[in-house]
């Protein structure tokens, strides 16, 4: 097990740099004209474009700006600057990631929740209405466009109840934040706003949360529906739960502490697959309700040929996704007692 | 089961708890009485005065934290009133000396710095030399020295800094006790102008105490030119005279916030705070108007509809503004490379040859059969006007009665039949307009344009092609478009600052179109260094007339609207302004 | 020509059953010729028609082979479900020059015809049955047309994903060691990418185009073919004909395509069309975040792109502009859940855990 972690771990920087070298080679597409424009915000400036490519280098050729990243990147740990998050990359990940991980927990809570129970409702009623029903809303929360869903959500619980407003935090709540007043612990509001006692913050970070969350988890639940309805199914027809029931045992228990259990060792691994996913996900979701995560970033970077920018963005996920991914499997092998004792 | 019953228990109840704590009892009362929300779509790029050359920059810092010396009086964009100094310089009053070279100014006593010190003319001196030689490239430091050094910027072709440049500023501005003057290399006419808009005043001590340039000669070369906006000190931090200190600029919230200034050296502001938000998209945008959460915010011509008859909101519509938009056609098209604008590349009825615009005719065709009427219509909401030449109209040097293009598809294929010795009627052509995409006005000015030369000749084909930001601009300047889309907002208001990027060959935009006129060069030229106004408004004159036979672009001025809270009190419009003057504003 | 040899067979198996449905169809041409109304565009596209009737003969060839999996797809309504919505789809792909035929002085079917310019949109009205969108490009006939652009995109792209799978996946997988070593780090990371992002970073560099987005869709989707197969090829590598192949000596090219591929080839179709409703939300995605077709041209992403503005609503009545988003919205929406549906039943019927059971 340890060798088997400890060769995942070494694949994290083979495809973290992976990663980068795939956008490096992307830009041989890009002409350094092109490139140069992205640093221009006035198109009064224009004429300035010549010597923007000689500042930065841009017309050299790409192995050479590449080598040249890495060095900054190993010699001095520096990522360079994002035109676009009007800071350096380094410090755009930090100050972008707790919103978004903010985001993703509280999405993950109703998905697994909802998913599992939806999943093994499914299972033990199979082919009655709740079977039917859940499929049929797992299948079209699936095939509806994110972003329709999320301009729908936005448009019916701001636009026309004023509910949930886009944003982190109402404009009072943001001010007193920035005031001084208060204590920044983790970056995640909720939390941050639960150390230093200040409910009213508490109750507006929920607020802003509640309509990318409900986005993100409609999108996303119907996968750990259908696996969990399928990994139940298998279950519920292994010996175990015949004899189980043949006992006479009451079918509550049965599923309860019997299936369930059993079932959800691959709905466990998934979870943190889910995680990763959701990462995905929040690029439309951040945008469409104006949270200042790191997926907004991500696209807004890559929109506006932000390359140091969506570099950084890329090696980061990269990173995460692999990390979720040696997750999973660790956590399959913890449960799973066939993988265990091998 | 139990756990996922309570914890969805728990859900919902934290939902319910959050709308009655916060949510539904909000009427339309003033919201935050003392703060004015502003929403934009871009983020400012820094917010040095040295460094910032968009509108999102100079809307925050312009006169909110610092000040010029002169401002603009009112509505007005040719007259001035003292700001830090105590008194508009003029031949009269002699603080422009006869020749029409050194201008200068007394400055206010007991101005204070919103750390509490005193500005003096070292301060101003300070910051005209830094805002001089910073001189990143693509910046704004061209607008100073192009008058007072007869330069256009610091640096050879290679990169190098001239060192001698230094010394020559240095003697061009000269204190002496409370005063300040600038001598120019030439008389400079928008010399006023600019200096009400580009002579901001930063804090010296304060600046060399955050490691910002020294001051001295031996400082210039770490200050010019830095590689990132962040290697400057002033950045994200500020210390002006302004009626607002900057709080802070969050990067990650994507807002600036300003604070009210209480030793301000009028009486202080009424509003404590200001906020300049980004939202990127519309539709949030205009929800938070609409709720009462954003007290002003930027809306395109095309999603006007959206704000008209809102309760609670004000559409103040008919503002004139120093924008002008173009439709550009290249004359000497860059068809290499595939270049996949151009067709076949030759005049076969599938493309169009590097020098199509070349002949008059054809430009003249296109100039006919464009539907101004409708391009107003239906593009504009009615709220433009057609260009008369290069000056906007309301602009010193315009002429209401220069003759100009109308619709006329008579003369439109007149013109397109003696183009190229019937050539061009006979083969067609086809190539594409391009906009940069999001732009709905410019796309459908595209589209119009479209249809009118479609409609004139079966075999002549237009493509509309949207391109993002970035590439647009690279591919107009390295002329790959045969023909496209984009407004010129003025750097100060004067004539100066329009028939130079339009007609000048080297200008931004005739330099892209292959445009060369000497006589047009010349006269551009002469009309900078004219201090007679008869003298100088015959020569734009001349300019529009040339405009007019030429005609490389077809011009349309745009009117400007602003969308507010009808709670929002004391805005007033002046076409020279980045964003609304914030202090004598409030809301009730 | 096997399939169609079946598809023959099949029609004449099931005659008694078909009788109806060939009728049903028969008369709508019948109906369509007489009606002075329809008359002239059937009689204009000869060709629309004919590849109709070729479709509508190959679908119910399709559904009527007897065999256990079409029985089995026959007796579960979902699949039932999204089949009749594919089967739709394809007929309003075929007949699209009838459904929505392109003005006398278009140059390109694909671009949508305009009334005016104004950019507010227009109600449903006799002269646009669906209303016109910001632009005045009208709705109805940019979903009829975008319904070929819809096959278009997914078709292109499931074919340059399986070339690409098929040839790295088959080196990968047939010669094994260090070669497939290091494509599979490669897979690694394209899949260590968002997707969303890795196409958005290609689009922005290549430049703003439907083919571009078809590219970028193709490079994020590729690895997941490539694992596919090579996962395939380990299974069957071993197996009796293979090493029987290779004892007689034929050439590694020879043995990967004519033993290898053949028999592997069967999963991996029926995941490339399960991968059509993703791949037609991805490219929507594209074009809500403004990279996606060109403006007016037919495609379902831009007329979302173009609803964009007009989705919220006006002020005080939010579903002001329902018709620029719903018709749009309603033709992703029912498209990929056809295919979800038919996937999800490929699924349950292929998934060897779950056969027997019900």
């Amino acid at each position: 097990m340890a060798t088997y972690i400890g060769r995942r771990l070494v694949l994290l920087p083979i495809v973290a740099f992976g990663v980068t070298v795939l956008i490096f080679a992307l830009l041989q597409f890009l002409a350094p004209e092109m490139r140069a424009a992205a640093f221009i915000t006035n198109p009064n400036q224009l004429n300035a474009l010549p010597a923007i490519i000689q500042k930065y280098g841009l017309d050299k050729p790409v192995h050479i700006q590449y080598v040249n990243w890495l060095r900054e990147v190993f010699l001095r740990g520096n990522l360079g600057w994002s035109q676009t998050a009007r800071q350096p990359v380094r410090q755009a990940i930090g100050s972008f990631f707790p919103a978004t991980l903010e985001l993703t927990m509280y999405s993950f809570i109703p998905i697994m929740i909802i998913g599992v129970w939806l999943g093994t409702a499914a299972a033990v009623h199979r082919d009655k209405a709740i079977d039917h029903v859940s499929r049929v809303f797992s299948i079209s929360f699936r095939s509806l466009p994110s972003f329709v869903w999320g301009l729908l959500i936005l448009m019916i619980l701001y636009g026309r109840l004023n509910w949930f407003p886009p944003g982190r935090l109402s404009l009072e709540q943001d001010l007193f934040v920035r005031s001084g007043q208060f204590h920044f612990y983790t970056h995640v509001m909720t939390i941050d706003a639960l150390l230093n006692g200040e409910l009213w913050i508490f109750l507006d970070a929920v607020r802003h949360l509640a309509g990318p969350v409900l986005t993100l988890t409609m999108i996303s639940i119907a996968l750990l529906v259908r696996i969990t309805r399928s990994s139940m199914l298998e279950v519920l027809r292994q010996d175990y739960v015949r004899t189980a029931r043949a006992k006479g045992l009451d079918e509550p228990v049965v599923i309860n502490v019997h299936a369930r259990k059993n079932a959800l060792i691959p709905v466990i691994t998934l979870s943190s697959l889910t995680f990763v996913g959701l990462l995905g996900g929040v690029v439309i979701t951040e945008t469409i309700f104006n949270f200042p995560g790191i997926g907004r970033w991500g696209a807004f970077a890559a929109n506006q040929l932000d390359i140091p920018g969506v570099t950084g963005f890329a090696m980061f996920v990269a990173a995460l996704t692999v990390l979720g991914n040696l997750a999973a499997d660790i956590l399959y092998a913890y449960f799973d007692p066939r993988v265990r004792l091998q | 089961m139990n756990w996922t019953r309570s914890a969805l228990a728990l859900l919902v109840l934290t939902l319910a708890l959050t709308l009655v704590g916060t949510g539904i009892a909000q009427g339309q009362a003033t919201r935050n009485p003392d703060t004015l929300v502003l929403v934009r779509f871009g983020d400012p790029e820094t917010l040095d005065p040295a460094y910032s050359y968009d509108t999102a920059s100079s809307e925050i810092i312009l006169w909110h934290v610092y000040e010029t010396l002169i401002f603009f009086n009112g509505g007005s964009t040719g007259q001035f009133v003292p700001m830090l100094a105590t008194q508009v310089p003029s031949v009269r009053n002699g603080g422009i000396s006869m020749d029409g070279k050194t201008y200068t100014f007394r400055l206010r006593s007991g101005v204070k710095f919103h750390d509490g010190s005193t500005m003096t003319v070292e301060d101003v001196k300070y910051s005209l030399l830094r805002f001089m030689f910073m001189d990143r490239d693509g910046g704004p430091s061209w607008i100073l020295l192009s008058p007072i050094l007869g330069v256009e910027g610091t640096r050879d072709d290679k990169g190098a800094l001239d060192a001698a440049l230094f010394n020559k500023a240095n003697q061009a501005i000269k204190t002496s006790g409370d005063t300040i003057s600038i001598t120019l290399e030439s008389p400079y006419a928008p010399f006023l102008s600019i200096m009400a808009q580009w002579s901001m005043v930063v804090n010296r001590k304060w600046a060399i105490a955050q490691d910002d340039w020294n001051g001295t000669p031996l400082g210039v070369a770490k200050l010019n030119n830095p590689a990132k906006p962040e290697d400057t000190k002033l950045f994200s931090q500020g210390n002006g005279t302004g009626p607002f200190k900057l709080a802070q600029w969050d990067r990650q919230g994507r807002q600036a916030i300003l604070e009210r200034n209480t030793t301000y050296w009028r009486a202080p502001a009424k509003l404590a705070r200001v906020v300049y938000r980004v939202v990127e998209d519309f539709g949030p945008r205009r929800l938070m108007i609409q709720q009462g959460d954003a007290d002003i915010v930027s809306v395109n011509r095309t999603e006007q509809s959206q704000v008209e008859g809102v309760q609670g909101v004000r559409v103040i519509d008919d503002l004139p503004q120093l924008v002008m938009t173009g439709i550009y056609m290249n004359l000497k098209i860059d068809t290499s490379g595939g270049n996949p604008d151009v067709g076949s590349g030759r005049l076969d009825g599938n493309g169009v040859p590097a020098d199509f615009f070349a002949d008059v005719n054809v430009r003249r065709g296109v100039a006919y059969a464009f539907d101004y009427n409708t391009t107003i219509r239906d593009c504009n909401r009615g709220k433009a006007i057609v260009g008369r030449g290069a000056i906007p109209a309301g602009m010193f040097g315009y002429n209401p009665n220069q003759r100009w293009f109308t619709t006329d598809r008579a003369r439109a294929e007149a013109a397109f039949r003696e183009a190229r010795g019937g050539q061009v009627w006979a083969n067609g052509f086809k190539f594409s307009v391009a906009f940069n995409s999001g732009n709905t006005t410019r796309q459908c000015t595209a589209q119009v344009l479209k249809s009118n030369l479609e409609a004139l000749n079966p075999k002549f084909k237009v493509d509309v092609r949207g391109v993002t930001w970035a590439q647009y601009l690279s591919l107009y300047r390295q002329s790959k478009l045969p023909m496209w889309i984009i407004g010129w907002a003025a750097d100060y208001p004067d004539a100066d600052n329009f028939v130079t990027p339009f007609q000048h060959s080297k200008g931004t935009y005739g330099s892209a179109q292959g445009y060369t006129n000497a006589e047009v060069d010349k006269l551009i030229v002469d009309a900078r260094n004219e201090t007679d106004a008869a003298k100088r408004r015959a020569i734009y004159f001349k300019l529009s007339e040339i405009a007019f036979n030429d005609i490389t672009t077809i011009y349309l001025q745009p009117v400007g609207f602003q969308v507010m809270r009808s709670w929002v009190r004391g805005w007033y419009n002046n076409p020279a302004f980045f964003g609304p003057y914030v202090y004598p504003m409030s809301k009730s | 020509m096997g399939l169609l040899s079946a598809a023959v067979r099949g029609v004449q198996v099931n005659r008694t059953r078909l009788l109806p449905l060939a009728g049903i169809v028969a008369a709508c041409f019948a109906a369509a010729l007489v009606l002075p109304a329809t008359r002239d565009r059937v009689l204009r596209y000869p060709l629309a028609i004919a590849e109709f009737i070729l479709l509508a003969l190959f679908v119910i060839a399709f559904w009527t082979i007897p065999s256990d999996f079409t029985r089995r797809m026959r007796r579960n309504p979902l699949s039932v479900a999204g089949f009749s919505i594919i089967v739709l789809f394809v007929a309003i792909a075929a007949l699209a020059p009838i459904l929505a035929p392109p003005p006398a002085t278009s140059r390109d079917a694909y671009l949508i015809p305009q009334e005016g310019f104004s950019s507010d949109p227009k109600p449903p009205q006799v002269r646009h049955p669906f209303g016109t969108t910001e632009g005045q490009y009208d709705i109805y006939y940019g979903i009829i047309w975008g319904t070929r652009t819809a096959f278009r995109v997914s078709i292109t792209v499931i074919a340059i994903s399986v070339v690409i799978g098929l040839f790295l996946g088959g080196i990968s997988g047939y010669y094994g060691g260090r070669l497939d070593e290091i494509i599979m780090r490669l897979t690694d990371v394209f899949l260590a990418f968002p997707g969303l992002v890795l196409a958005v970073v290609v689009v922005a560099v290549l430049g703003r185009s439907l083919d571009n987005v078809m590219i970028a869709i193709a490079i994020v989707n590729w690895p997941v073919y490539a694992r596919l197969l090579r996962g395939d090829i380990l299974g069957i590598r071993s197996r009796d004909f293979v090493e029987a192949a290779r004892a007689l000596g034929g050439n590694d090219f020879r043995i990967i395509f004519r033993h290898i591929i053949p028999n592997a080839i069967y999963p991996f179709l029926v995941f490339g069309s399960l991968d059509v409703g993703l791949i037609v939300l991805t490219a929507a995605a594209l074009s809500f975040l403004g990279l996606g077709a060109e403006v007016g041209y037919a495609d379902w992403g831009m007329l979302i792109n173009l609803s964009r503005n007009w989705i919220l609503g006006a002020p005080g009545n939010p579903f002001a502009y329902w018709y620029v988003v719903i018709f749009p919205g309603a033709a992703i929406f029912l498209f990929v859940l056809g295919w979800n549906l038919l996937g999800d039943a490929f699924r349950d019927i292929l998934d060897p855990r779950l056969r027997g059971s019900s």
